[in-house]
């Protein structure tokens, strides 16, 4: 479990987090959202005592970071996957950590499987891809094994397959018990992965809560033979509703008052759902583009 | 989806996660400080750049003394001449591995991994000191070895006799000097995270005192004159000059140490 408090960072007189509060619990994936400077790199830094915080605090599983008397074995962290010698192996990069951590070498070839390097196990770091250095990040965070994972934009860089790979990943891990929180500003990503949103944007929280909580209110996409009358019938049965530019129309109700309305009209429906995808892209913008008017 | 989390780990989740791997790990215990050593030891000599450096001062020495090997001086071939043209390179190289000890984290970036997994930060620069200081020491034996075998050889080959005269206190010298070059050069590591940087400030500033002060202060400067003071130690005769020389450790050596530890403490991790 993660738990931050009121965490401020100031630079001079640039305030980089402001007032940033919010807990991740057992068994869950939250994803740290927002948009590049707005703050998540920094506040996850603050969380794993690298950066000292100007006010407030953080701790995981109750304690302080730095008072955890050997922090791989608790919570695994991966700030940036480009931060690793590139002159070094991916198997010594692992066996060093492991040494540290103390767990035994086997560890470390079992993890390389796990990410899928093993092929890579006596290569250079310097030769390896972005989404192969994100797979050896994620090979030296879970090689303590951890109940916490921190990861800073783990997508980056990745492709398809990878992404899919790190979902199923992280939605197992989350499944047996382990908390997880991950930064990105790719929303599609973020969507698919997560249970839960922190929202930043210009240093503060602008939304925290269930994927679901957020996603509603964005209301139900619909799609008609003829989008004009249907248009008009929804707007006589009281419907709130936004034309889109594809022809397709955003209303404000559920599917099933949507469908209801239609249906009294005689208006033929050829796409009926719940918006998404776009939904979450609007409200992403829309909460990080006027920060401060949302905060207030 | 996620109605149910709060109450998640109380009544579905097992009481300790566990990854995907089979293997049961031993359980966890903190850092000790020889633990750390070891694995600074090893990041010097893991990566192909800190293999270069070592092997460069070993040839360097063993050129040096293939030198003095030609052109031996009339008498007796003594140790203390192939030491001396042997560690003339090495006291110039070996603190660059102090300094490169402190500052190719920062550079290569990978201080955030360390960091995270040892966020006691004195205790990881104070193993990287010692660390430093072992591998030096290492690759001194290896010139003293290099000195020994060119000692004997230039006594079996060449109408020479070998001559060990003087050799416990010579040692004695090289080892002190090296080492206190050495932790030198990973306090100026310390302050300054930039490797090129540091072994720039490293090798100017301590030398532009020696030819700046001497003329604006005199015998007075002797009490910052580094070299100076390295050199009295080395020969182990402080000619009388004790409160100068320890001055000069304590300004060039102990406080840069001092500051170097808080700074690289409080420094930001990116």
């Amino acid at each position: 479990m993660i738990t931050v408090e009121n965490l401020t960072k100031r630079y001079g007189s640039t305030t980089a987090v402001q007032d940033v509060s919010f807990t991740v619990q057992p068994g869950s994936i939250t994803g740290f959202l927002g948009p590049n400077g707005a703050g998540k790199s920094t506040t996850l830094r603050m969380l794993t005592g690298l950066t000292p915080p100007t006010s407030g605090t953080a701790t995981i599983t109750g304690k302080r970071y730095a008072d955890l008397p050997n922090p791989g074995r608790v919570v695994g962290v991966m700030l940036d996957a480009a931060a690793q010698h590139p002159g070094r192996t991916g198997r010594e990069t692992l066996l060093l950590n492991a040494s540290l951590l103390g767990v035994p070498k086997s560890r470390t070839d079992e993890m390389l499987e796990a990410v899928g390097l093993s092929h890579a196990a006596k290569r250079r770091v310097g030769q390896y891809s972005l989404g192969m250095r994100q797979r050896l990040g994620i090979a030296a965070a879970l090689l303590g094994d951890p109940a916490v994972l921190i990861l800073d934009e783990p997508a980056n860089g990745m492709d398809p397959e990878g992404i899919r790979w790190m979902r199923g990943l992280l939605q197992d891990f989350a499944a047996r018990g382990g908390t997880v929180i991950l930064s990105s500003h790719l929303l599609g990503e973020v969507q698919a992965t997560v249970d839960r949103l922190v929202v930043i944007g210009g240093g503060r929280i602008v939304a925290d809560g269930s994927l679901d909580e957020l996603l509603a209110g964005t209301g139900t996409l619909v799609r008609g033979l003829d989008p004009i009358r249907l248009n008009e019938a929804l707007t006589v049965a009281g419907l709130n509703l936004e034309p889109l530019a594809d022809g397709s129309l955003r209303v404000d109700a559920t599917a099933e008052q949507v469908g209801r309305a239609a249906a009294a009209a005689g208006q033929i429906l050829i796409e009926l759902r719940q918006s998404d995808g776009a939904g979450l892209e609007d409200l992403f913008f829309q909460l990080t583009a006027a920060p401060t008017a949302a905060a207030a | 989806m996620t109605t149910v989390t709060e109450d998640v780990p109380t009544t579905t989740a097992p009481a300790k996660h566990r990854a995907e791997v089979a293997t049961a790990l031993p359980p966890a215990r903190g850092q000790s400080f020889l633990k750390l050593v070891a694995i600074e030891l090893r990041k010097s000599v893991n990566t192909r750049s800190g293999r270069v450096l070592i092997a460069a001062i070993l040839l360097i020495a063993l050129a040096a003394m293939a030198w003095q090997f030609t052109h031996l001086p009339a008498g007796n071939a003594g140790f203390d001449g192939f030491l001396g043209a042997g560690s003339t390179g090495a006291m110039l190289l070996l603190p660059v591995i102090g300094v490169m000890a402190m500052t190719s984290e920062w550079t290569q970036r990978t201080a955030l991994t360390t960091f995270t997994l040892s966020p006691r930060r004195v205790r990881v620069q104070l193993a990287k000191f010692v660390s430093a200081v072992v591998l030096s020491a290492v690759v001194m034996t290896g010139v003293v070895a290099l000195a020994l075998a060119s000692t004997a050889l230039a006594g079996g080959v060449t109408d020479h006799a070998a001559s060990y005269a003087g050799l416990g206190g010579q040692l004695a010298g090289a080892y002190l000097t090296m080492g206190l070059n050495v932790v030198m050069g990973a306090a100026f590591g310390a302050v300054i995270p930039q490797t090129a940087v540091a072994i720039l400030a490293f090798f100017i500033a301590p030398t532009a005192w020696s030819l700046a002060g001497p003329a604006l202060f005199k015998d007075n400067a002797n009490y910052l004159d580094v070299f100076g003071a390295l050199g009295r130690i080395a020969e182990r005769d402080l000619h009388g000059m004790v409160p100068e020389t320890l001055t000069a450790v304590g300004v060039w050596i102990v406080l840069p140490t001092i500051v170097g530890l808080w700074a690289s403490s409080r420094r930001e991790v990116k």
